[in-house]
């Protein structure tokens, strides 16, 4: 099931690198990030499969949030291509990425604060986003139902006509993870889910990512060593913007250099 | 052996030397009083003889005697010149006034009192009609050798200009006694200048080519306008030209295009200087725009009304030095005004931190609605209780202008404002660099929460560097008295040019501002000569173009040249 | 559970039934009032002139209120609608001038500041081709909304797309509102300079002095207003009304959801320029006379007070704030002696300085500015809302004390 993309010397034969790429659903081939002299990511090869789920960790200024914006399009690579689906997506805007299928939570919950709960998930449906549609179309007794057991789901159906600005620090957390399936995109990126939540809030969450990821590519990024367990997927540790180990969580908790990275110092 | 000195002999020297001068000096004020008597004699032929000889004396007091004659201000009395200015041909004739001496200008005395007659007694003398053209002429001469070397130089031009060849003698006599090389420069063009007027056919054509020859190689802007009357008819015919009129037109041609290009590179240096002084000027406004929007994310919308806070405090300080002491050396008022203009300016900035713009943090749109009502009251208070126009006059040190070079002038006002701005780049960037204040301010910009958490007092850090961008609007509104109007809302007119410095620049350095603010000023200044030769207005249309520049501009760097980075940029 | 049908957010219901209080007034106590002799015309005509003020902050509060960006050239394109107005009325104005060598009559306001070129005499004046469009009412009417629309979707373009926004916007379109400015003061410019539309005479063949037509030109405004007040509810209720406030409130997570805001900000802003246009060429004929001093930043600034003393973000807000704002200005700017029972009780001295001055306005404007922006962010129109919550507080609080 889980195959290391690292291990084969992928930068270096062009032929391979298509195979790469063709393999892979979004592919980072020597992928540098350079913030005035601090290369805050340099990587050579990774790649996440179709219907795959990847946990990434690492300590603080590991890298960890630059990938998800250099794979959403939010951070142009200073060197290096980005492929999503076989598509090179490296100087793509963030809007026709999105529009392409890549979905994102940012590390501290990003809703919509003047617009009630409801409101936030109407937008984050799938379909043509453009001016017409928008002005013109009314939503569909379907669509409603879809959001409504979304809400349900995650408990915020009794919210749903409350404004954003009012919802707890969970709440938003979920609101804007249940954007992100409502909007049903084939990767998902996910900054930090679990941070600030209750347990139970906790193992909701996982419960939701494991069902999620029988259908969806998904890069999720935590710090919650609990959190990851309950995911069980492969994990990359990402050291210094470079990608340090890669395998499953046990194993990556015992390399000598994974603890000196988080320990060490 | 020592020889004693025979002091009869030395003295008997001294004093033939000395009875010699004044023996000499005697005689020739002597004559020189007899020549002045002479221009009221009834001979015409000694009349014009003492113009003549008049206009060969060298001193300094016979030119304003020439022009108070021609005035008509001197008088005779008791068959002695005197100068009289105290009356006009309309006075009464009783009306008793004061005589002096026509030369030295002293009050005529007798038995120690001051001579006062009546009118009627003084007979007026004046040059006849068909002299005053002599007299006038006269006066041109005069001027050559005045001791006044602005006055020489005027006179030198002058005289070039006058297309009147009786005027080359004296001014190559002049060439032959004068030391000052710029007066030199500009006779010998008065000279060439004067070898081309008229068309009288005995001159030497060889003389005349040689002339445009030289006129050209002294890249002469003067010559322009003569060589291209000569050239003109000399275009038109095309057949039947001697080798003569050949090579005069060769010479024109090649001369013109010589002062031509000389007149470019003159333009160029002058556009390059005029949007250096613009840019400064610009720099200096958007400074403390700058410092503001750098640190709080605000723009400060009074800060054109701060700059008119400067400049009122400027002409403050100029009145109370003109009213209460009149003693005092009248240039000094420009120095206090610095201070004065700073701190009032900073003095309001503060207030206005204090009581609005720091409860509005982190919602920039409303703060600039918020300063934007406090400068619509500054600007009203200001016109109730100064009214609408005041006038502040530049000190004379400032006046006036260095001549680089040839036809290039660099006013001193602008040279002024060039150093002030670079004098407060430099103070901020050490304030910025080595001071405790600094370090404050730059910990706020980089993270605001973080400096708080290490002890940084932001709150009274943002309410500094508040109270330092207006005290710099404060300094830019004291130089712009220096070249524009003082009204209370002067701030509107410049306040756009400041904004779009600040939004090209970004916030990220100081070096934004400077850089951009250059960029603007001198982009301004080429392109204004450029729209105003293809469509007229140029000023008006170079503003729209620099506004569409930056548009442009923006296309490629929405944050400006300098824009923030790292985490928190975005979002 | 409706979402279409909702009353704005977070606002009381007590609005709807003061909209249709205001709708009531304009279109039935104003006219009554007059017929029954109570009121002028003059004041009738005014009420047209501010209810096309109200236009135009309508038409900011879409793309100030809702998208959240501060535009400061709404006063132009304002201007652009008043200018384009200004012009047909302009070429049915006043009988002085010329016919051109082409047979056009050269409107008169043009005639009087013609800009003749070297060796031109007053015989060669020559009607410009940018006015001859002009002539025809339907045709001004089209490009007076085509114009500031399309001069809105150009820049917007550029604007946007470059993501340009916040303060850098308001900044920018504070110097594109300068440079417009200076150029309609040109008097080259052949649009009369400083001097600007004048001696208008009649519109559609109706003689503008007479009261008949200053009453149907009120009309029209009102009825104007309303429709342009329901184009704005719908726009601002339907999907694309949630997408602009997501661009107020987080335009790059809006990216992430795959939408593109510069497309939506385009739109809004062209929009909202339109509807500025329309309310210039309302203004203009009840105004008589239409110059580039309406196009200056301040006027600008002006609306955007308006907008904020009424409360942004809402509807009505901005059509409240500009009618108050207005009314307040006619008040205030006329010598006023509000302390006059004090008269002969003080010395003259002290109380013809409490004499309220035209010149005093200033201050009350500015003062408005900080204050609302500090004390009232919500505006005129949160204020009922406000009251109504401290009641209910206050309410509950007895209850309680009564219970215990």
């Amino acid at each position: 099931m889980y195959a290391d993309p690292v291990s084969g010397p992928a930068a270096t034969a062009g032929e391979d690198r298509e195979d790469d790429v063709r393999s892979f659903l979004v592919y980072l081939d020597s992928v540098q990030v350079d913030f005035d002299g601090f290369l805050a990511l340099d990587i050579s090869s990774f790649g996440v499969r179709e219907d795959e789920l990847r946990v990434i960790i690492g300590p603080n200024g590991a890298g960890k949030t630059t990938l998800c914006d250099v794979i959403s399009g939010k951070t142009l690579p200073s060197s290096g291509r980005v492929f999503f689906d076989g598509n090179d997506i490296t100087t793509m805007p963030d809007d026709e990425i999105a529009r392409l299928g890549v979905g994102r939570k940012f590390q501290t919950p990003t809703v919509f604060d003047s617009l009630t709960v409801f409101e936030n998930m109407e937008l984050s449906l799938p379909g043509k986003k453009g001016i017409w549609r928008s002005l013109l179309s009314r939503q569909s007794a379907e669509s409603r139902d879809h959001i409504m057991s979304l809400l349900e789901r995650v408990r915020l159906v009794t919210q749903a006509e409350k404004q954003a600005r009012h919802l707890s620090h969970g709440q938003r957390q979920w609101l804007e993870i249940s954007m992100l399936i409502l909007a049903n995109p084939r990767l998902l990126l996910i900054d930090e889910p679990a941070a600030g939540l209750t347990d139970e809030e906790t193992a909701l969450t996982a419960e939701l990512f494991l069902e999620l990821s029988t259908s969806h590519s998904m890069i999720v990024i935590e710090h919650d060593m609990s959190f990851v367990r309950r995911l069980n997927a492969p994990v990359t540790v990402l050291n210094e913007g470079k990608v340090m180990a890669e395998g499953m969580i046990d194993s990556v908790q015992k390399d000598p250099a994974v603890v000196e990275a988080y320990l060490g110092r | 052996m020592l020889t004693v000195p025979k002091w009869g002999t030395v003295a008997v020297a001294i004093w033939a030397v000395v009875t010699f001068e004044c023996m000499l000096f005697a005689d020739d004020e002597t004559t020189l009083r007899q020549d002045m008597l002479r221009l009221t004699a009834s001979e015409r032929a000694d009349r014009l003889s003492a113009i003549e000889s008049l206009q060969r004396v060298r001193d300094d007091r016979v030119l304003p005697f020439l022009e108070a004659y021609q005035r008509g201000e001197i008088y005779l009395w008791n068959s002695q010149l005197i100068f009289c200015a105290a009356m006009n041909r309309n006075s009464e004739a009783t009306l008793m006034v004061p005589l002096s001496d026509p030369l030295t200008r002293d009050p005529i005395e007798r038995d120690g009192q001051v001579v006062v007659v009546a009118k009627r007694e003084l007979d007026a003398v004046g040059p006849r009609r068909p002299e005053r053209r002599l007299i006038t002429n006269a006066i041109r001469v005069l001027e050559l050798w005045s001791s006044d070397r602005e006055r020489r130089l005027g006179a030198v031009r002058r005289l070039g200009d006058t297309r009147n060849r009786i005027f080359m003698e004296p001014l190559e006599q002049l060439l032959d006694a004068e030391t000052d090389e710029k007066v030199r420069h500009t006779a010998r063009e008065s000279v060439y200048l004067l070898q081309l007027a008229g068309t009288i056919e005995g001159l030497p054509q060889g003389d005349r080519i040689e002339a445009v020859k030289q006129l050209g190689e002294m890249a002469s802007a003067r010559a322009v306008p003569v060589l291209k009357d000569i050239l003109a008819p000399l275009e038109e015919v095309t057949d039947s030209k001697t080798i003569s009129e050949e090579s005069m037109r060769e010479a024109l041609r090649q001369s013109l295009a010589q002062i031509e290009s000389y007149q470019q590179r003159v333009r160029v240096v002058g556009y390059l200087f005029s949007g250096l002084s613009l840019g400064s000027i610009l720099i200096l406004m958007a400074l403390g725009l700058s410092v503001i929007f750098g640190q709080m994310g605000v723009i400060n919308m009074a800060h054109g009304e701060l700059m008119m806070v400067g400049a009122y405090a400027t002409y403050q300080v100029q009145k109370y030095f003109g009213h209460s002491l009149p003693d005092n050396p009248e240039n000094l008022f420009y120095v206090w005004a610095l201070p004065v203009a700073f701190f009032s300016a900073a003095g309001i900035g503060w207030l206005m931190e204090l009581l609005v713009v720091r409860h509005l943090y982190g919602r920039p749109l409303e703060t600039l609605l918020a300063t934007w009502g406090i400068g619509l009251i500054l600007m009203q208070a200001v016109r109730l209780y100064y009214g609408d126009n005041i006038g502040v006059n530049s000190p004379e040190w400032l006046m006036g202008g260095m001549e680089l070079f040839q036809d290039f002038r660099l006013p001193y006002n602008r040279l002024f404002i060039i150093v002030l701005t670079l004098v407060c780049l430099s103070l901020l960037y050490a304030l910025m660099r080595y001071t405790r204040t600094g370090l404050w301010i730059r910990a706020t910009v980089q993270n605001r929460e973080i400096a708080s958490s290490l002890g940084v007092n932001t709150r009274r850090t943002d309410g500094l560097t508040f109270a330092l961008g207006s005290g710099l609007a404060g300094i830019a509104g004291y130089a712009l008295t220096l070249i524009g109007g003082v009204t209370p809302d002067m701030g509107q007119n410049y306040i756009v040019d400041s904004f779009l410095v600040v939004v090209t620049g970004g916030v990220g350095e100081l070096a934004g501002a400077v850089i951009a603010g250059l960029s603007l000023g001198v982009i301004n200044k080429f392109l204004e000569p450029f729209f105003g030769e293809l469509i007229g207005n140029g000023a008006i249309w170079g503003k729209v173009a620099i506004l569409i520049v930056v548009i442009f501009f923006i296309q490629w760097r929405p944050a400006g040249l300098f824009p923030p980075r790292g985490r928190t940029a975005d979002l | 559970m409706n979402n279409q049908d909702r009353t704005p957010r977070n606002r009381f219901h007590f609005p709807v039934g003061f909209r249709a209080l205001i709708v009531i007034t304009a279109l039935g106590v104003v006219p009554g009032l007059y017929w029954a002799g109570y009121m002028t015309i003059e004041t009738v005509n005014m009420f047209g002139r501010y209810l096309a003020f109200a236009m135009v902050a309508l038409s900011l509060d879409l793309i100030w209120g809702y998208t959240g960006m501060l535009c400061l050239c709404q006063s132009f394109f304002f201007s652009l609608g008043g200018y384009a107005m200004g012009m047909y009325l302009a070429h049915h104005g006043g009988p002085e001038g010329i016919v051109d060598a082409n047979g056009w009559k050269l409107p008169a306001c043009l005639y009087v500041v013609y800009p003749y070129g070297i060796g031109e005499s007053p015989g060669d004046a020559m009607t410009p081709w940018f006015w001859k469009p002009f002539y025809r009412l339907e045709i001004t009417i089209l490009l007076g909304l085509l114009l500031p629309g399309l001069m809105a979707f150009v820049v917007g373009f550029f604007v946007f797309r470059s993501r340009v926004r916040g303060v850098f916007f308001a900044v920018l379109t504070q110097a594109l509102t300068f440079a417009a400015w200076l150029i309609f003061c040109m008097n080259d410019m052949k649009l009369c300079g400083t001097n600007g539309m004048n001696r208008f005479d009649q519109i559609a063949g109706f003689r503008l002095v007479e009261d008949r037509t200053r009453m149907a030109l009120y009309l029209i405004t009102v009825l104007a207003l309303i429709a342009v007040y329901t184009l704005c509810h719908f726009v601002v209720h339907s999907r694309l009304g949630r997408v602009l406030i997501a661009i107020r409130d987080n335009e790059t997570r809006l990216r992430f959801a795959g939408y593109q805001p510069y497309v939506f900000k385009v739109f809004v802003f062209s929009l909202s320029a339109m509807i500025a246009g329309l309310a210039g060429m309302l203004y203009t004929p009840q105004m008589g006379i239409f110059t580039p001093t309406n196009m200056e930043v301040k006027e600008s600034i002006l609306i955007v007070i308006w907008v904020a003393v009424g409360g942004r973000g809402t509807l009505m807000g901005p059509v409240v704030g500009a009618l108050a704002i207005n009314l307040l200005y006619n008040v205030l700017t006329s010598q006023r002696e509000f302390l006059w029972l004090l008269e002969g009780g003080i010395p003259v001295s002290v109380y013809e300085n409490l004499i309220w001055k035209p010149d005093y306005w200033p201050f009350v404007l500015g003062a408005l500015f900080v204050g609302v922006v500090l004390f009232l962010p919500g505006g005129l129109w949160s204020v009922p809302e406000r009251l109504i919550f401290i009641i209910r507080r206050l309410v509950s609080l007895i209850l309680r004390t009564e219970r215990v």
